[in-house]
């Protein structure tokens, strides 16, 4: 077994920091302090110092690992020169997997930032994330449907846009993440234009028709319309947009006239 | 103390004498073994039920996790089981002192009177401190459980504070019953009664005025997100109205105005 061993001990020679993925809390005790160790996870069950929360339930390994590193280095816990080895949960319900990877490998796709330095509350932007990727799965009614959500930055966005028609939403007090409330959102999905979102997460209106300045915004070529003035409304304002492609189905963030993350609801 | 209560114990102590006179000697004896047997059963019978109906009210739930139920577990019982076995046990000693009584062992009828008189107060008392215990702990539980977000050591003095106001009005019931002077103590409850009221609506007049203003506001929507509005010098684009305070955006600096100041100084909505 000498081999197997040696083999382990090259692979974790040299690492400057470890990150466990939602390790169980007798785990977490039973590791020692040095090299430092970070806790990523959607909730920090073990009380460790170091944490990094996790919005989404990413199941892409790699998906968890960029956001868990990007986090890490923004939040100063890990620096950019450092190999970090990460261990984490990818098939079963325990820790399986263990990657090495140097943080100055990434190049910044911004996912950590879309949650955490947005106007919006992290948790109002992973709320529209999960009515998104549900309408995603189900479509209305079966057949497949568009939708685009502005979060954050209402007052601005309320000005760069103007009425289809009258406002479903008017007079009303619904914050995304009520149950009652994802039902009315895939009711009214059927309707053209967007959905504007308070950073709180009031529903600010519907049949929003948006009319950025969409001069030079830069998108991947063969998404549509409906991406193009999601781009342009968050290089506009402080805004992000969340958008269901009715075409591919994928779900899309935008931040900064940047496509940011793209997620396909079947994973989820 | 009571005079209205002294007289009612010589009329339910009439139900031995009468058995008495109604029966041999022999038979008085006979009588009051069957009435601790009745007693036994009876009592019995009560433990099951006030067991099921606090387990049925889901009272065994609703203490999980208290210091007093983990004190009693310790020791290898429950809160549900100690109140059912109180009950039962007033059944038993009520039964007991009747079958006495019947039976006429000796003459201990001014001891018995006066033990007759307290017991139920004793028993209210027990109860009392059982449930200021339990209710206190839970209190300072849930207290906890909710400023679970906030992170600050100063914020766990609150359930402190809850929990030992529980304690000290439960006290406070438990010596009432067993007729200690409490005089004392009740003028202090009301003191720090008081304190508390005065104190908290001191702290929260702002609080209160800026809720009562939001109101108006979010039912009636004098202006909504989007709007470019004035309130005293600050001009902007309103991001967000909540129930105390109003966000105003302008040239990136966000003015967030309590809503009773929109109400003082009326708004101006900018048309253009």
């Amino acid at each position: 077994m000498s081999g197997l061993e040696d083999f382990l001990d090259q692979f974790a020679d040299g690492v400057d920091g470890v990150c466990l993925f939602s390790p169980s809390s007798s785990m977490f005790e039973s590791y020692d302090a040095e090299p430092p160790v970070v806790v990523v996870g959607p909730e920090n069950t073990v009380g460790a110092d170091s944490f990094v929360e996790l919005p989404l339930d990413f199941s892409n390994p790699t998906e968890r690992v960029r956001f868990g590193i990007e986090g890490a280095v923004q939040q100063g816990l890990v620096d950019e020169e450092m190999t970090v080895l990460c261990a984490l949960k990818s098939f079963g319900d325990d820790i399986d997997t263990v990657m090495r990877v140097r943080a100055a490998e990434f190049t910044r796709s911004g996912v950590y930032d879309l949650f955490v330095n947005s106007r919006a509350e992290p948790a109002v932007i992973r709320n529209v994330l999960e009515v998104s990727v549900e309408l995603g799965k189900k479509g209305q009614k079966g057949k497949p449907v568009g939708a685009l959500f502005v979060v954050g930055d209402a007052g601005k966005v309320m000005n760069k846009s103007r009425p289809l028609s009258y406002n479903p939403f008017e007079k009303s007090h619904v914050h995304v993440g009520d149950p009652i409330v994802n039902v009315m959102l895939k009711e009214f999905s059927r309707l053209d234009g967007a959905f504007v979102i308070s950073d709180s997460g009031k529903i600010v209106s519907a049949y929003r028709y948006l009319e950025p300045a969409a001069q030079g915004v830069d998108i991947p070529k063969g998404l549509g319309t409906r991406h193009m003035a999601a781009a342009g409304i968050t290089r506009d304002t402080n805004a992000i947009a969340i958008v269901l492609s009715e075409s591919d189905g994928l779900v899309r963030a935008f931040k900064g006239g940047e496509l940011i993350l793209e997620l396909d609801p079947e994973d989820y | 103390m009571y005079p209205g209560q002294l007289q009612t114990v010589p009329a339910q102590l009439d139900v031995p004498a009468l058995i008495r006179e109604l029966f041999s000697e022999k038979g008085a004896v006979a009588i009051a073994i069957i009435v601790l047997f009745l007693g036994a059963l009876v009592g019995y019978l009560v433990w099951r039920g006030t067991r099921r109906f606090l387990i049925s009210q889901g009272v065994d739930d609703a203490v999980e996790g208290t210091l007093f139920e983990r004190t009693v577990n310790n020791v290898g019982l429950s809160t549900v089981g100690i109140l059912s076995q109180l009950m039962a046990l007033a059944v038993y000693i009520l039964s007991v002192i009747v079958a006495i009584n019947v039976a006429r062992i000796g003459n201990p009828q001014f001891f018995w009177m006066r033990f007759v008189e307290l017991l139920p107060r004793l028993f209210i008392a027990a109860l009392a401190i059982i449930l200021g215990l339990v209710v206190g702990d839970k209190a300072e539980l849930v207290v906890n459980e909710r400023l679970k977000s906030v992170k600050l050591p100063e914020a766990s003095l609150l359930a402190e504070v809850v929990k030992y106001s529980i304690y000290y009005i439960a006290t406070l019931v438990a010596l009432g019953q067993l007729g200690v002077a409490t005089a004392a103590l009740l003028i202090l409850l009301a003191v720090y009664a008081f304190g508390l009221v005065f104190l908290s609506g001191l702290a929260l007049k702002d609080l209160l005025a800026a809720g009562a203003a939001g109101m108006y506001l979010l039912l009636t929507q004098p202006y909504s997100i989007g709007d470019e509005v004035k309130i005293d010098e600050t001009r902007g684009i309103v991001q967000e109205i909540n129930v105390f305070v109003t966000h105003v955006e302008s040239d990136g600096e966000e003015y967030i105005i309590p809503n009773q100041r929109v109400f003082k100084s009326g708004i101006v909505r900018i048309r253009s």
